[in-house]
């Protein structure tokens, strides 16, 4: 559900005097200047239609249920096939190279504990909302970043707040988001506080690794101590990359912080929005603009060769022999390579030579970022191959035989639902295309 | 057993190593691509027989290529000689698979036996394939078969290039909640296998008596993972999370590793050869600087001193700390 919608009114100029009066009732003008610039800028004049026109922010968020249209015969299937079409196109538009990414990360995820979160303008409330995208945020970055770790700071009566130490084991953060009734909203939020507070947990860390922080700000009021601008220079300072997820309205500030850091700022229009826009920070970001620039400097100061061993498992049917981390007598564990200890757990640093212990699979997680299935081509006639195959060369299935016209003939995607491998001319189901791109992230045909 | 189950089965058909395989002495059990054909159909019979829903699927790995050997689509409708005397799946099923694998066999090239198998084509073949029985199941609104599952029967060794693809194929799996099997019949462990079986929620079995294969697979490999939770299956051994190196695909134990897009090397690089990553001279130098201390601690495993080291105060001998101030981290 859309937090408000601008009231019917002819006159455009008006309509941006609505949006302000309203925040001014309700935030303090907070997002004031911000908010009417980007306003201005999207207007559709041609149109001339207000009522039309949602906040600046939602002007970029199309919802996928608005563009989803029945056909004559009243089925979906055109318009789900389109739906594919335009993932497929924004497939063929990323970039093909490998692309770096910054793999080790830290994250602070920074949590509104305010008054404001007990709105109900998102089902339940906005608290449970958050915990609950929380706890799926948190597994799936854990998913995709292995090696990296995430602190909780909550932000409650003025005062930022530990909820949980950074850690990278995913199971000690939703720990320490799952007990609600520790969290329970109450006073004013602190963005100063606590990005201070996050700040100064990530002050120690290499330099070769990310520092980010995501915010998820549901007020739109923030009670600081001092000035927040010092704060916000601190960051930049200190390469920490602030992204804010507001559950309001847009705020000055949080735009700011999300621009002058290379961050990214969303405004999350319903649930399902809020959900996106979470999502969407999970992947490693491409490094940021900033480092590449100074990459001119021979090295890039971010990088480093690290050293690493890889471990042997023992079963829980091993002899039992003390661990060297805890001093247990224990059967299961790992064999760091280099000295022989046994440790409880990984990756870890081995006590006894300080080796980094990490296991295979968890760097072999990321490196389906690093060598993308080349996009497939579409296939748009038969002509012109000798002895197409008969069925997807992954699961089989028979193609549909020459369709007459395809009306649907979109670019990028095939009337016959072929799809071919450029490396090694194999065709491909539309299912397969997109589970192969997606998932396995490697050409059944040629194994790249 | 209430509930169907798919299995999809990799045969890893390497004319090379099933020659090795048949050749070798009798009194070492040995296992050749005949008897472990004829003991493979029995196993896949009883997978059919258990449960009437059960569905199956077998993909062959050959020397440069992966084929999916039943259900073929190509479907054999000529051979409905009906016999008497046995049960028409079992009849379909196996003249299938006889069918299209001599087919294959007779259009190997002499030239490529010696090529290493497709066995990652196979791999993602079958998920590609489960996929779409998952995805169909759904859109028809039918029950989905429970726990999925590869059974893997390898005898070749790892192929350190496929390190990657075969690791993708695993997160995949992990997605999909497949289960990947893994029986070595022939050849020394395979340490990728290991990793598969175990990240998967699988059993890896290296075959002592190959000659027993049957009762291997039976005992093992034919309840399905939910019930094999109620039985005692030979679990694995240790596990080795070795991985495979980006610059001479060798398998190592302790890596160099970009920091940028996590590439493994087994030597210092100047620069990284997957992201072109440059890294900093006093890296290298410190590095360089440690290596030999490696060998020799890993040759000679416990130093006495090791122990009374105190922890907190560890060395980082050249791992994270870029910048630390420690260029010569070593005792
Ligand atoms: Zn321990
Ligand atoms: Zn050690
Ligand atoms: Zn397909
Ligand atoms: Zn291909
Ligand atoms: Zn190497
Ligand atoms: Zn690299």
């Amino acid at each position: 559900m859309p937090p408000r919608r601008i009231d019917p009114i002819g006159d455009e100029s008006d309509s941006d005097v609505s949006i302000f009066d309203d925040f001014d009732e309700s935030g303090r003008g907070k997002g004031k200047g911000k908010g009417k610039g980007i306003d201005r800028n999207k207007k559709d004049k041609g149109k001339g239609k207000a009522k039309e026109q949602p906040y600046a922010w939602e002007a970029s968020y199309t919802r996928s249920w608005d563009t989803v249209q029945e056909d004559e015969a009243g089925s979906l299937q055109g318009a789900v096939a389109d739906l594919i079409a335009r993932g497929r196109r924004r497939r063929l538009l990323a970039p093909a190279a490998a692309i770096r990414r910054t793999i080790i990360r830290h994250l602070i995820l920074i949590l509104d504990l305010s008054s404001a979160m007990m709105d109900r303008d998102m089902r339940p409330t906005r608290f449970d909302l958050m915990l609950q995208y929380a706890r799926e945020f948190v597994t799936e970055w854990f998913d995709q970043n292995p090696l990296g770790q995430i602190g909780v700071v909550g932000m409650r009566g003025g005062l930022g707040e530990r909820v949980g130490e950074m850690t990278g084991n995913p199971q000690d953060v939703l720990k320490a988001i799952s007990e609600r009734h520790k969290l329970e909203p109450s006073g004013e939020p602190s963005l100063q506080n606590a990005i201070d507070m996050a700040r100064a947990s990530m002050s120690h860390l290499p330099t070769h690794s990310s520092r980010e922080i995501l915010v998820v700000f549901g007020s739109l009021t923030t009670c600081d101590p001092g000035n927040i601008h010092d704060t916000l220079a601190e960051c930049v300072k200190d390469r920490i990359r602030v992204s804010v997820v507001a559950l309001a309205a847009e705020m000055k500030i949080c735009r700011e912080f999300c621009d002058k850091t290379g961050g990214t700022f969303g405004v999350a229009l319903n649930e399902g929005h809020f959900k996106d826009l979470l999502f969407e920070l999970i992947p490693p970001p491409a490094q940021r603009a900033f480092a590449r620039a100074s990459s001119g400097a021979p090295a890039n100061p971010a990088a480093d060769l690290m050293l690493m061993g890889f471990p042997t498992r023992l079963p829980e049917t091993s002899a039992a022999g003390l661990c060297a981390c805890h001093s247990q007598l224990r059967s299961a564990g790992f064999l760091c390579p280099r000295c022989g200890a046994k440790v409880c757990d990984v990756p870890t640093d081995c006590d006894i030579c300080g080796l980094m212990i990490v296991s295979a699979p968890h760097l072999a997680r990321s490196y389906h970022h690093l060598f993308p299935v080349k996009p497939f081509q579409p296939v748009m006639s038969l002509e012109g191959t000798q002895n197409p195959s008969v069925g997807c060369h992954a699961c089989a299935a028979p193609f549909k035989e020459q369709t007459a016209g395809a009306a649907g003939a979109a670019d990028g995607v095939s009337p016959l639902g072929r799809y071919r491998c450029a490396e090694c001319h194999n065709d491909f189901c539309t299912e397969c295309d997109v589970f192969v791109h997606d998932v396995v992230h490697c050409c059944p045909g040629c194994g790249k | 057993m209430d509930r169907a189950s798919h299995l999809s089965t990799i045969v890893d058909l390497s004319p090379a190593q099933w020659t090795l395989s048949g050749s070798a002495p009798k009194e070492r059990h040995s296992l050749d691509l005949q008897s472990f054909l004829s003991q493979l159909l029995i196993f896949l019979n009883s997978h059919v027989a258990c449960k009437d829903q059960n569905t199956l699927a077998i993909f062959g790995a050959l020397p440069g290529r992966s084929v999916m050997l039943y259900p073929s689509t190509t479907q054999a409708a000529g051979s409905n000689s009906a016999d008497a005397n046995t049960y028409r799946p079992f009849k379909v099923l196996d003249s299938t698979v006889i069918d299209s694998l001599s087919k294959q066999v007779e259009a190997l090239d002499a030239s490529e036996t010696e090529a290493p198998v497709g066995l990652v084509g196979a791999l993602t073949k079958a998920l590609c394939y489960i996929n779409r029985v998952a995805a169909l199941a759904t859109e028809n609104d039918q029950t989905v078969a429970v726990d999925p599952r590869i059974l893997i029967l390898s005898v070749s060794p790892d192929q350190s290039a496929s390190y990657i693809p075969i690791m993708n194929s695993i997160f995949s799996a992990q997605k999909l909640k497949v289960t990947i099997d893994v029986c070595k019949v022939y050849g020394p462990d395979s340490v990728f296998l290991q990793q598969a079986a175990h990240l998967t929620g699988g059993s890896y079995i290296h075959l002592d008596r190959p000659d027993a294969l049957l009762q291997y697979l039976t005992m093992s490999f034919l309840p399905p993972p939910s019930i094999r939770q109620l039985l005692a299956v030979p679990t694995q051994d240790k596990v080795d999370f070795r991985a495979a190196c980006f610059c001479h695909k060798r398998i190592v134990d302790i890596g160099f590793v970009c920091s940028v897009c996590l590439s493994i090397f087994c030597q210092p690089v100047p620069v990284c050869s997957t992201c072109r990553t440059k890294f900093p001279i006093k890296t290298l130098q410190r590095l360089n600087a440690a290596r030999p201390t490696i060998l020799t601690s890993a040759a000679t495993p416990t130093s006495g001193n090791a122990s009374t080291f105190p922890s907190s105060t560890t060395n980082r001998v050249a791992t994270t700390n870029g910048n630390g101030p420690n260029p010569n981290g070593v005792r």
